[in-house]
């Protein structure tokens, strides 16, 4: 084969090749995610948070279109189970999982403590001298799978904030919570628990994506994320919702 | 086995009781509290150690630990009886000696590598110290993200290092040492993977004989592959129940999960005999099947030089897969690693080629099927048997050691009171105790003690084995798969298309070995310490035409050998 004719089939590859990298790319990827203020918020039509601000800047930096769907987490992962080109987050990403879906992470890196009611002091030193309490948490959430996994009896609310109401009438003795979910949950309910008796777990919270996703969009989205952290934008965005580590 | 120890405690605690009242009148100058000598005399017996020399000890940690009254600090390691002992017990212990708060947390065993790699890729101070499996021994003195503990030693020998820390007394040093010297992490727990079997049904005349008539040699401790084979056929068909109970000869997991990975990389290829001789690990070709030269990694597909999906790599998953679907429940196919752990204990299999001696406290529980009336077990471990391609000299089955590993960006002040936690747990003052609750020996020191020796018999082989050589054949993932975290994933994802039937054994080890090829390619361009350098892709036939790994196709097939327990162990001496 001549080397002009070489030439002409390696550019038309090329060529093809890009061709369904775009048309891939220009494929919109839906991303579910959930109420869970201060990260996720969708009040009428606007979405804000934490959450909204690391999917814009992911996005953008992978070049993927996307939309953001708030729906409840369970129907999120559903939906990210059974079809293509659905993302949802954030998920606490474990080993349990890991064979479900392809993930994109760490989004969020969270803290969770055990909080006491103000009036009832409970010093703890390990997550086990809280086996002889009450604990309280919500419906679904890892943390409560956590805690039953080590034997400590844990009572579930529908919704986070109702642990607090519950810690105040001695029906609980200790909730266990993510720490900024609960500084946003006692300010909007203006009770003020102050700090955790224990901070005792850390999770890594990720984008938990359909197992098809292509390749191409992983690497795209994962390299974005990457430079995130690299550059600062990370770090810059933890601060400015108040969350340290 | 729990009641025994909590007597053995209160028997100790009564006669020790006289000697400690009397031991706070002779060294008064230790500043040892009350509550501190309440920790030594209800928790901390037996200890290879004299009550002085513990005493001496935890003085110690109370002396140089001031500095840091007062302080939080995090730990992460996998969630196994021998952590929740110390995440418990021994934090607690910490805190009233030292006033440092630990929180030491559990999670998954694939949940501590996310974590460690998450916080290397996100700079963020999560855990200040992290104790995960030497495995990560290749990464480590490649990355260079790891202060080793060399290092530690030499910057605190005189301030923070605990003089009897007695290095040499631990046996696991070997597997988290790089190919530069330098000791990169700290033994906390060890375990192994040995052969399991009912040595009550293999004592049985009648099974004996019906097993020697058929199979032509007798019942015993599999020396190979096919007698393992043959023993499971024996089990699963030609004895098919046992009062009336279905009966296995062979037990195992198969369900696409992080899990079915590490059962073939951790020493699966190795038993088959894929890789060259040397210990700890084949070189130049490891049990990954991964070549390397000169340090660096040059390959793993048989293209480049590797073993990963030489004959040897094909007769090996072969088997895997062919004993799970003739000799194993049919449920087997859907388990995990976690919900696969206790089906022996039910009673209905034979033997386990392939078992986890971190299960031995679970399955010497007293109301098990798999006890007898006096304590002691109807089962035994025994070192596992070897594949056709296996030859002397070879590593020959998997052990590990959790150990402590301390990331270089670590605050100053964290890293050393986690050093301080983290030494205080091996110390000789808790380590035979916590051998004692977790069975994860790591002193050479407590394997030699009195006490195991009295307990031996209860403990199925746990403690003959550890104290043969075989212990030194048992190996971790050795110092050839530069990236452990990054690889790893890439092994389940092959090998349940395999299992599941949507790729063959050859094709499903091509991606596999592929896969790693590629990614040796990428790190290339990483500034690594004996970076790979991966060789071009040549016709696998020249590389099968040399010498070693990978070694050409055999085809004869291996005849059945045994050994009776007693010459197993002696095998090893």
């Amino acid at each position: 084969m001549s080397g002009s004719s070489m030439r002409l089939i390696t550019l038309l590859i090329t060529l093809s090749l890009c061709l369904f990298i775009t048309e891939l790319k220009a494929e919109k990827i839906t991303v579910y995610t959930y109420q869970n203020a201060p990260f996720a918020e969708q009040t009428d039509n606007n979405h804000r948070g934490m959450i909204i601000e690391i999917v814009a800047e992911l996005f953008t930096r992978a070049e993927l279109d996307y939309e953001v769907v708030f729906n409840p987490l369970k129907r999120g992962l559903t939906m990210t189970a059974r079809s293509p080109n659905v993302c949802v987050l954030p998920i606490e990403r474990t080993q349990q999982r890991e064979s479900d879906f392809v993930w994109v992470g760490p989004v969020l890196i969270s803290r969770y403590g055990l909080f006491s009611d103000t009036k009832n002091s409970i010093p703890l030193v390990t997550l086990h001298d809280a086996r002889e309490y009450s604990i309280g948490t919500f419906l679904g959430s890892g943390i409560s799978e956590y805690l039953v996994s080590f034997s400590h009896e844990v009572q579930l609310t529908s919704a986070d904030n109702l642990n607090l109401k519950k810690l105040q009438k001695g029906r609980i003795d200790l909730w266990a919570a993510e720490l900024i979910t609960a500084k946003s949950i006692m300010m909007q309910t203006n009770i003020r628990l102050g700090e955790p008796e224990l901070i005792y777990h850390t999770s890594l919270r990720a984008m938990a994506c359909n197992k098809g996703l292509e390749k191409v969009k992983h690497r795209a989205l994962m390299d974005g994320l990457k430079s995130m952290y690299q550059d600062g934008f990370m770090q810059k965005i933890n601060t400015a919702y108040g969350v340290s580590l | 086995m729990q009641k025994l120890i909590s007597s053995f405690s209160l028997f100790n605690t009564i006669l020790l009781c006289p000697f400690l009242v009397f031991s706070s009148f002779v060294f008064p100058q230790s500043s040892l509290t009350s509550k501190d000598i309440q920790w030594l005399e209800t928790e901390f017996q037996p200890s290879t150690l004299s009550l002085d020399q513990q005493k001496e000890e935890l003085t110690w940690f109370k002396t140089v630990s001031k500095p840091f009254k007062g302080k939080t600090i995090r730990v992460v390691s996998e969630r196994i009886y021998t952590h929740q002992y110390e995440s418990e017990v021994l934090a607690k212990a910490f805190y009233d000696l030292t006033g440092i708060h630990v929180i030491h947390e559990l999670t998954n065993e694939d949940d501590v590598i996310k974590k460690l790699s998450a916080q290397l890729m996100t700079d963020q101070p999560l855990y200040d110290a992290y104790i995960n499996d030497s495995d990560l021994i290749g990464s480590l003195f490649r990355q260079q993200h790891v202060k080793s503990i060399t290092a530690i030693l030499s910057q605190y020998e005189k301030d923070y290092t605990l003089p009897t820390l007695d290095l040499a007394d631990f046996i696991g040093l070997a597997f988290t040492t790089g190919p530069d010297g330098q000791i990169y992490q700290l033994p906390d727990q060890q375990f192994a993977n040995l052969y399991w079997y009912r040595s009550d049904w293999f004592s049985n005349a009648n099974y004996q004989r019906q097993f020697e008539n058929k199979y032509g040699y007798p019942l015993g401790v599999p020396q190979n592959w096919q007698a393992y084979e043959d023993i499971a056929n024996f089990f699963s068909n030609d004895i098919g129940s046992i009062n009336g109970v279905k009966v296995y000869g062979h037990m195992d997991y198969a369900k696409s999960d992080p899990s079915l990975g590490w059962r073939i990389s951790d020493a699966w290829l190795s038993m088959a005999g894929v890789g060259d001789k040397g210990l700890p690990n084949g070189l130049p070709v490891d049990e990954w099947g991964i070549r390397v030269e000169d340090c660096h990694p040059v390959g793993a597909s048989i293209e480049r030089g590797g073993a990963l999906n030489s004959p040897a790599a094909v007769y090996a998953i072969e088997k895997y897969k062919q004993w799970l679907s003739l000799y194993a429940p049919p449920e087997a196919m859907e388990l995990a690693f976690s919900e696969a752990g206790d089906w022996a204990a039910k009673g209905n299999i034979a033997q386990q080629i392939f078992w986890y001696t971190a299960f031995v406290r679970d399955f010497t529980q007293s109301d098990l099927a798999v006890m007898n009336k006096d304590g002691t077990p109807k089962w035994r471990v025994a070192p596992s048997p070897v594949g056709k391609y296996w030859q002397k000299g070879m590593k020959s089955g998997y052990q590990d050691t959790g150990s402590w590993t301390f990331l270089n960006h670590t605050e100053e002040k964290q890293q050393l009171a986690a050093w301080l936690y983290a030494q205080f747990v091996v110390s000789k003052t808790v380590s035979l105790k916590k051998t004692i609750v977790g069975l994860t020996p790591i002193r050479q020191s407590d394997i030699d003690s009195d006490y195991l020796t009295e307990r031996a018999p209860y403990l199925g082989g746990l403690v003959e084995f550890y104290r043969s050589q075989a212990r030194n054949v048992w190996t971790p993932t050795g110092t050839n798969v530069p990236d452990y975290p990054g690889m790893a994933g890439f092994w389940w994802q092959s090998i349940s298309q395999i299992m599941e039937g949507k790729l063959t054994v050859k094709a499903g080890l091509d991606q596999l070995a592929s896969n790693l090829d590629e990614y040796l390619i990428q790190l290339q361009t990483q500034n690594l310490t004996c970076g790979p350098k991966v060789n071009p892709k040549v016709n696998p036939q020249i590389w099968l035409d040399r010498p070693l790994s990978p070694k050409r196709q055999i085809d004869t097939e291996q005849k059945g050998k045994t050994l009776t327990y007693k010459e197993a162990i002696n095998v090893w001496q």
